[in-house]
């Protein structure tokens, strides 16, 4: 779909034209759906992302600005959604939660894993996630931004709606919770 | 140069920050904070993006479909069929308001007029609704007195004894055949045939297919809906695919077609809506309304 295409589609969305919204959930899709696996590390979660944001994004495209980017626009919307799902989810389990870190932490010291299980990478990629899972959904949201999506934290502070110095720092309390975490692997690798 | 903080290290990782040269400087002489940056740098080493679960191109379809159920959108959509908030807009600009609604000061004004004129209009709209309805149940009962003996068909003896109702019933019908002679050829075509012209068919019935539907939901005739709904799904899957299909895409259209076990539900909802669109007389009718396709 070319420029003028990609315009008069939208244009006729924000009419209330159904069909030409189908277009863009068509088109973006898999790209919200990208983002928010990486933002939430859950596939069913990341579903659920996908279709809120397209719901919000259909109930807010009147106050979209025609000249701004669309894809961008709904990025923002994902990114955001993402937030607010992890922040429920943190609501419901903030109990479980607790106690799941406490086990982790003895977890990661007491089982000291043997230089054979680290080469595995799976066991690699559960302990990031695992770290990645602690972390606040604002963090973890800033850190996915940052690390996975290579963005600014100007551009991160845009997404988040957040200041600069907010950004900056939920990125920095990100790196430095992650380094606790993976320290026995990095001890192991090293 | 002192040394280097954690903030600093890790917007230098990340290309961000001010004094990056300074810093980098700094590392090649400053044992503590390379050591520091090692750190850093072996931690965000170990996070490389997760594996995603793949999603093919026919995701964002999906997405669409599961969008088009959720009750949530429907309003939405449903509500946009009629222009969203766009003939409220006009309302308030109408008249006296005119000239407040293209001010940004006034708008909200004019929009809470708008929404006032809303309300007189429903209000009236719900007065005029009811003395109607009255009227028309009125009508209804003593018809049916006079037509059964039996008061659990009151309101269906009414609506087949409507020539109406019976054609649209018809419509309806016709409508369904017309779709299992398209879904049919689908299912009989070779692999690798163009299918351009069932594709023209499909998004033909797609557009009356909407309205049926539609109508039925209203109606609460939720099999008919049910079916429809299933119907409009696939016809919609048949428009979307390439026009010289391959094998592959048209194994695929053919399982969704029998997984939602389409064709049989199509000819039973036919067979069964054909029954209905005969007169009453004579035979005793089913129990589901057909006041519906209206």
């Amino acid at each position: 779909m070319d420029a003028s295409e990609a315009t008069a589609v939208l244009a006729r969305a924000r009419e209330g034209d159904s069909d030409a919204f189908r277009v863009l959930v068509e088109q973006h899709s898999r790209s919200v759906f990208r983002l928010a696996y990486r933002m939430t590390g859950n596939e069913q979660d990341a579903e659920d992302v996908v279709q809120e944001s397209f719901l919000r994004a259909y109930r807010q495209l009147g106050r979209f600005e025609s000249r701004a980017n669309f894809g961008t626009w709904l990025y923002r919307i994902a990114a955001n959604c993402s937030v607010d799902l992890m922040r429920a989810k943190q609501a419901r389990h903030d109990m479980t939660r607790a106690e799941s870190l406490d086990e982790t932490g003895e977890h990661l010291s007491a089982d000291t894993p043997t230089p054979e299980r680290l080469a595995v990478s799976d066991e690699i990629q559960r302990r990031v996630a695992h770290a990645l899972d602690a972390l606040s959904p604002l963090e973890r949201a800033a850190f996915t931004l940052r690390h996975y999506e290579g963005r600014s934290i100007d551009e991160i502070s845009r997404t988040l709606d957040l200041g600069v110095s907010a950004a900056k720092h939920s990125v920095f309390r990100a790196v430095k919770k992650l380094r606790v975490a993976l320290e026995p692997l990095r001890s192991h690798q090293l | 140069m002192t040394h280097c903080t954690d903030e600093e290290l890790t917007l230098y990782y990340y290309g961000e920050g001010r004094r990056r040269a300074a810093i980098a400087r700094h590392l090649d002489t400053c044992a503590p904070c390379a050591a520091l940056y090692r750190e850093i740098t072996d931690t965000l080493g170990l996070m490389a993006a997760p594996d995603e679960p793949v999603r093919d191109d026919q995701y964002g379809f999906e997405v669409w479909r599961r969008l088009q159920k959720d009750h949530r959108f429907e309003g939405f959509e449903r509500f946009s069929r009629f222009g969203g908030f766009e003939w409220l807009r006009r309302v308030a600009a109408f008249g006296t308001f005119e000239r407040f609604a293209g001010s940004g000061r006034f708008a909200g004004l004019a929009t809470a007029a708008g929404l006032a004129a809303l309300v007189v209009v429903a209000f009236l709209a719900g007065h005029a609704w009811r003395t109607s309805d009255v009227a028309s149940t009125n009508v209804t009962n003593a018809s049916n007195q006079s037509n059964t003996s039996n008061p659990a068909n009151h309101s269906n003896l009414a609506n087949h004894s409507n020539p109406e109702n019976r054609i649209l019933l018809a419509s309806v019908a016709d409508h369904l055949d017309r779709s299992e002679r398209v879904l049919t050829d689908i299912m009989n075509a070779p692999a690798k045939s163009n299918i351009s012209m069932e594709q023209q068919w499909a998004e033909d019935l797609l557009q009356t297919s909407r309205l049926y539907r539609q109508d039925a939901v209203d109606a609460n005739e939720t099999s008919v809906a049910a079916v429809l709904d299933d119907l409009e799904r696939n016809l919609i899957e048949i428009v979307h695919s390439p026009s010289t299909i391959s094998a592959a895409d048209l194994e695929q259209l053919r399982r969704r077609i029998d997984a939602a076990a389409l064709l049989f539900k199509v000819r039973v909802m036919s067979d069964e809506l054909r029954r209905r669109e005969e007169p009453p007389a004579g035979r005793a009718l089913p129990q589901t309304s057909t006041r519906t396709i209206s």
